[in-house]
């Protein structure tokens, strides 16, 4: 079985199975959390390419789900864009953004652009807190970005008032078929030129390059390319909570979501979902212990980068065939 | 005039402590390529430590400040045993051990959390009285710093010039093969650069908590910016970082004054974007030539 069939029949089951679950478990919670998962499945995912296929070392992708977010909720807020049209604009700002950042540090190497991409993210946090000026005081004070308190009201896609008790499954519908077009993309980008692209680039870099392989366009391909669905994850994220703050940008999110992607497996195609799923489940088991979260979450973090760094992935994948990945 | 000594005042304060935060940080990049993310968790817990010594053990304040250096030392040391040396030996080194110290510096933070709680805690070490120049009253605290400061780069400066600890940290840092065959020991070198960061980082963390509060977040704010700092000097140029952390300490103290507090760092990262794409090296560091 080649290695793309293989990944269409996991990608199948995965879905026939995810599709069944509201049916065969429709408490409310466990429906809402898995809304989550898929939403912080979708950031995993595209992050994946940019970390582990694109070998770019950037911490920006919170602050690519933030842009799109953001875009999102003040585009509903400010014009009154529906919804519906405002996620697929919000995807287009944060490629936008996203190329901007590229652009800024895809010149450097690895560690740099880690810094830098952790410097513009904290950038973003701190100018949308600090700003106190009111923009605009239809509804009490506010400013551009929302400050502290965040942006809210600003519409729906609509499920809420077509399904008024089951709107949570109905997003639980659209959050599983926003992963399942991520999870196709990365699986086409992987495959697909960009990830030969990348392998050409890794294993012969002078090959490579004198073939007119150009590191720097591919990479802010790949950059735009996880961008998009950043931004739509984000935008989506928005229209659930229908609040965006600046909670987005915390640390703890971002040590959250690189643990899902280490644990799971850099650079692999259901590393980054299986290391999702596993840690919010984990999550979940350890609600109670709650304050010890963090600590355990660095604790897995070292761990797996140290003992097992391809993640779980490379668990399953001990025999020849995970060679090609 | 009085507006430009109050700024010059308080950017050379800013800029000291940067300077003490950056070295530890820029030798360890120089001799390991490893950036250490755990920097910022290191040197808040030298902030708590001292503040514990003091109000717990009942402490001299200048023995609190050593056994503080002491712990983290220890840290640092207990980093490169659990961290670096089992990754040194694997493959993707700079972008594991920069993931890992993700973690390690969650754990310290969180640890921190738990024991001290998340509230904000006054610095007991704090020296009392000011300094007139002209019209500007400078708090002591402050010149304090600053001869701590200097009074620590010029150590470091010496371990690192004159003796041979130094000696085969700097080679270590020039070229690591060379050194390796040389005799050097590098592990050992790898050891003693991060017990130095750890120490380091402690005393800078003492500094920048006695003039702001203790709180189990405080050391992220110094760490990004003792990065902003590696980074425009060129990463592992020491001599370089402490210009540079100077220089950046002054511009935030002057945009601080000009543009107003909000938009001192948003300020400071423009220029290093800039600095950046004008010379990705950094402005003291050497372009490597990467052959294939």
């Amino acid at each position: 079985m080649t290695s793309i069939r293989r990944d269409i029949l996991i990608g199948l089951v995965c879905l026939a199975l995810a599709i069944a679950l509201p049916i065969a478990v429709p408490g409310r919670y466990v429906v809402t959390q898995s809304t989550l998962f898929f939403i912080w499945a979708i950031v995993v995912v595209q992050w994946n390419l940019v970390l582990g296929i694109g070998g770019i070392f950037s911490l920006a992708q919170m602050a690519l789900f933030a842009t799109g977010a953001y875009a999102a909720a003040m585009l509903g807020f400010y014009w009154k864009v529906p919804m519906l049209a405002a996620i697929p604009m919000a995807g287009v700002i944060t490629v936008a953004v996203g190329i901007l950042i590229g652009l800024a540090c895809l010149r450097l190497r690895g560690p740099y652009v880690a810094l830098l991409t952790l410097a513009i993210a904290q950038v973003m946090y701190v100018l949308i807190v600090n700003d106190t000026d009111c923009f605009t005081t239809a509804g009490g004070c506010m400013p551009l970005f929302g400050g502290v308190r965040g942006i809210g009201q600003f519409g729906d896609i609509g499920l809420r008032a077509l399904f008024p008790s089951k709107w949570y499954i109905a997003h639980y519908y659209v959050g599983l078929a926003l992963l399942a077009v991520a999870v196709t993309i990365s699986i086409v980008v992987i495959r697909g030129p960009l990830g030969l692209a990348f392998r050409a680039l890794r294993d012969n870099p002078g090959y490579a390059m004198s073939r007119g392989i150009s590191r720097f366009k591919y990479q802010l391909w790949i950059f735009a390319v996880s961008a998009f669905f950043t931004g739509i994850a984000g935008g989506f994220y928005a229209v659930h909570f229908r609040v965006v703050g600046p909670t987005v940008f915390s640390f703890s999110t971002l040590l959250f979501l690189i643990a899902m992607i280490v644990i799971g497996g850099l650079g692999s195609i259901w590393g980054p979902v299986l290391g999702a799923a596993l840690l919010m489940l984990a999550d979940e088991g350890m609600r109670e212990l709650s304050d010890y979260r963090n600590i355990g979450l660095g604790l897995l973090l070292a761990l797996f980068v140290i003992a097992w760094p391809n993640g779980l992935n490379g668990w399953l994948h001990r025999s020849p065939a995970s060679r090609d990945r | 005039m009085d507006v430009l000594i109050q700024i010059v005042a308080s950017g050379l304060t800013l800029g000291a402590m940067y300077a003490v935060a950056t070295i530890g940080l820029s030798l360890v990049y120089g001799s390991l390529n490893m950036l250490n993310m755990a920097h910022g968790a290191i040197l808040t817990l030298g902030g708590y430590i001292c503040y514990a010594a003091i109000v717990y053990a009942g402490l001299h304040p200048a023995l609190a400040v050593v056994a503080a250096a002491l712990v983290c030392a220890l840290v640092g040391l207990l980093i490169y045993f659990s961290a670096a040396l089992p990754l040194l030996r694997a493959e993707n080194f700079e972008t594991n051990i920069f993931i890992a110290t993700i973690g390690i510096g969650s754990v310290i933070e969180n640890l921190m959390l738990k024991g001290f709680g998340p509230y904000p805690i006054p610095q007991p070490l704090a020296v009392e009285g000011q300094v007139v120049i002209g019209n500007v009253h400078i708090p002591l605290q402050n010149v304090f710093i600053l001869g701590v400061a200097i009074v620590l780069m010029v150590a470091v400066a010496i371990l690192l010039q004159r003796t041979s600890a130094g000696r085969a940290i700097r080679a270590t840092s020039m070229n690591r093969e060379a050194a390796q065959l040389m005799g050097v020991r590098v592990g050992r070198v790898y050891a003693q650069v991060l017990a130095l960061s750890g120490a380091l980082a402690a005393v800078s963390g003492i500094m920048i908590s006695s003039i702001a509060t203790l709180t189990p977040v405080m050391g992220g704010d110094p760490m990004l910016k003792a990065f902003i700092v590696c980074v425009v000097a060129g990463l592992g140029n020491v001599y370089g970082a402490v210009i540079a952390a100077i220089a950046l300490g002054l511009l935030e103290a002057a945009t601080q004054y000009v543009l107003g507090v909000r938009w001192s760092f948003a300020t400071l990262l423009l220029l290093v974007i800039l600095v950046l794409i004008w010379r990705p090296y950094g402005l003291f560091g050497k372009q490597q030539v990467v052959r294939l």
